[in-house]
């Protein structure tokens, strides 16, 4: 990530020093605590937290240790008005609030986790490949047109805008591909889990006569990524109306 | 290979300067670099592309002769595509491990569902034995495997669920323990499980010079169809065949079945 990501090398003693997890926001003029993602293994989230929170998945806790609490945020804890698209959007998503002091591990289904660091840019996920955010970072569902359709996971995808760490999941390993303006990307929805940065994105398909006499390319459906940023695949395809043409 | 690199390093971020050629990117993730060449891959098994890269089913047009020179049987082209162009592509299936082999002036036998993609310099045929696909020639080949591969060599019995295939001549046959499956007493156990049945009873035999090829998981992967059969008789798994007993050949004896019970009592 170019984030310059240190986390790891925090995980390696992290009870020394003064919490980690305090980072000088530009426009606060005081230092402020914020939830300290890492990876234990690549299937557990662990956050570290010193009375600060985090949203996370509900029922994603597998365990903790010190003082937490956990409150299920009602329409994703974006106040009505995020509860209303959530509803009309069909992109569900039910989020629970982790406040506390100490150590909190998160795993969903042995799914792999991967993290990513935001600095003001957009991750644009879908609601089931997100596991966790900095309570600090906004959330919100935005139009994804015809490429969501192809996936089935309707029309509307999430996103998560801000300064912070968020946990993404996927099966197997996501791989992190980089777009940049000479190179574009084509992704197979299937195996589209996020993306971030400045990109176009457009919907190509190679429907042709064949594909109705059962000579398809077995590719109908790609994504066409341009512009900058980065794109999250996983090594499996879920099962798509693409996957059969 | 970690998808996060090194400590403190964040995840590996990918271009196509940095993906490897021909080469897995992570255990799950291959990579394969083509410059204008052409490559078979199973249908739905790419992830992702950088470059300019045509697919089209096997037998569409001018890729017809291919069917030919390749696949030498339209039986199970349809399950095929050609990618075609220049560019890096990312190949993955189900999250589970795959790995590159090379053959040299070889051949090798793969379970259908493994194998995801290889060089058309190899000649994909049906193997004699149901289910499985057997690759003749030079080249690069593609397999997925449910945990990593481990090479074996014959002489060596192998559990039918961790078979993947086998590279040169061992000859595959099955293995039954004597102990267990004999006899009327042998029988109620393999049928009931009483007296203990270790459910290993069965076994494939390899023997003769080559390599068995074995995942280290018993979890199978969905059969690909490797293409019907010729209606003819003496063609194993064929529906030409009727064996004057009722046993098909191609489907797998369950110990404790019933003819085979009506066998062991002489009936």
């Amino acid at each position: 990530m170019n984030a310059g990501t240190n986390f790891r090398s925090i995980v390696a003693n992290p009870r020394s020093g003064p919490p980690q997890g305090c980072v000088r926001r530009p426009r606060a003029a005081t230092f402020r605590c914020v939830a300290m993602f890492r990876l234990q293994g690549s299937k557990v989230l662990a956050v570290d937290m010193t009375g600060d929170a985090v949203k996370a998945k509900n029922g994603s806790m597998v365990a903790y240790d010190g003082q937490m609490a956990f409150k299920k945020l009602t329409g994703g804890g974006e106040g009505l008005r995020g509860m209303v698209t959530r509803r009309l959007t069909g992109e569900q998503m039910t989020v629970m609030e982790v406040r506390g002091q100490g150590t909190c591990w998160f795993a969903d289904r042995a799914a792999e986790i991967n993290l990513v660091r935001l600095q003001g840019e957009k991750l644009f996920v879908e609601s089931s490949n997100l596991l966790a955010t900095d309570a600090g970072l906004r959330t919100g569902t935005t139009f994804t047109g015809l490429r969501g359709a192809s996936q089935g996971n309707g029309l509307f995808t999430t996103t998560v805008e801000g300064h912070g760490q968020a946990a993404i999941m996927s099966d197997g390993p996501a791989v992190v591909l980089r777009v940049s303006a000479q190179y574009p990307l084509i992704v197979d929805p299937g195996a589209y889990i996020a993306h971030q940065g400045n990109l176009r994105q457009t919907f190509q398909s190679g429907v042709t006569f064949r594909t109705f006499l059962g000579e398809g390319g077995g590719e109908a459906f790609q994504i066409r990524f341009e512009g900058d940023g980065l794109v999250y695949v996983q090594p499996s395809e879920r099962n798509t109306f693409a996957g059969d043409v | 290979m970690n998808a996060w690199g090194p400590p403190g390093a964040g995840p590996v971020v990918h271009d196509p300067m940095t993906l490897p050629a021909d080469d897995n990117v992570n255990s799950y993730t291959f990579c394969v670099e083509l410059k204008g060449s052409q490559w078979f891959l199973q249908k739905g098994k790419m992830i992702a592309y950088y470059g300019a890269i045509e697919f089209n089913g096997v037998g569409h047009g001018r890729l017809d002769r291919l069917v030919r020179t390749s696949f030498h049987s339209p039986l199970h082209a349809s399950d095929w595509v050609v990618a075609e162009g220049s560019g890096k592509m990312l190949l993955a299936d189900r999250a589970f491990d795959v790995n590159s082999y090379d053959l040299d002036d070889g051949n090798l036998t793969i379970r259908s569902g493994n194998l995801l993609a290889f060089q058309p310099s190899l000649a994909l045929k049906q193997s004699i034995v149901p289910g499985f696909l057997t690759l003749i020639g030079t080249g690069k080949f593609v397999a997925a495997s449910n945990g990593p591969v481990v090479f074996m060599e014959p002489p060596i019995r192998v559990d039918p669920q961790a078979l993947v295939g086998w590279a040169d001549c061992p000859s595959p046959c099955h293995h039954y323990d004597h102990g267990y499956l004999t006899g009327v007493m042998g029988g109620l156990r393999a049928m009931t499980g009483l007296g203990g049945a270790s459910r290993e009873e069965h076994q494939f035999e390899f023997v003769g010079a080559g390599t068995v090829l074995l995942q280290s998981s018993e979890s199978l992967m969905a059969e690909q169809a490797s293409g019907a059969l010729p209606q003819e008789p003496g063609v194993p798994g064929g529906a030409g065949v009727s064996g004057s007993r009722g046993q098909q050949a191609g489907a797998p004896r369950l110990p404790g079945q019933l003819g085979d019970l009506q066998r062991r009592f002489g009936l």
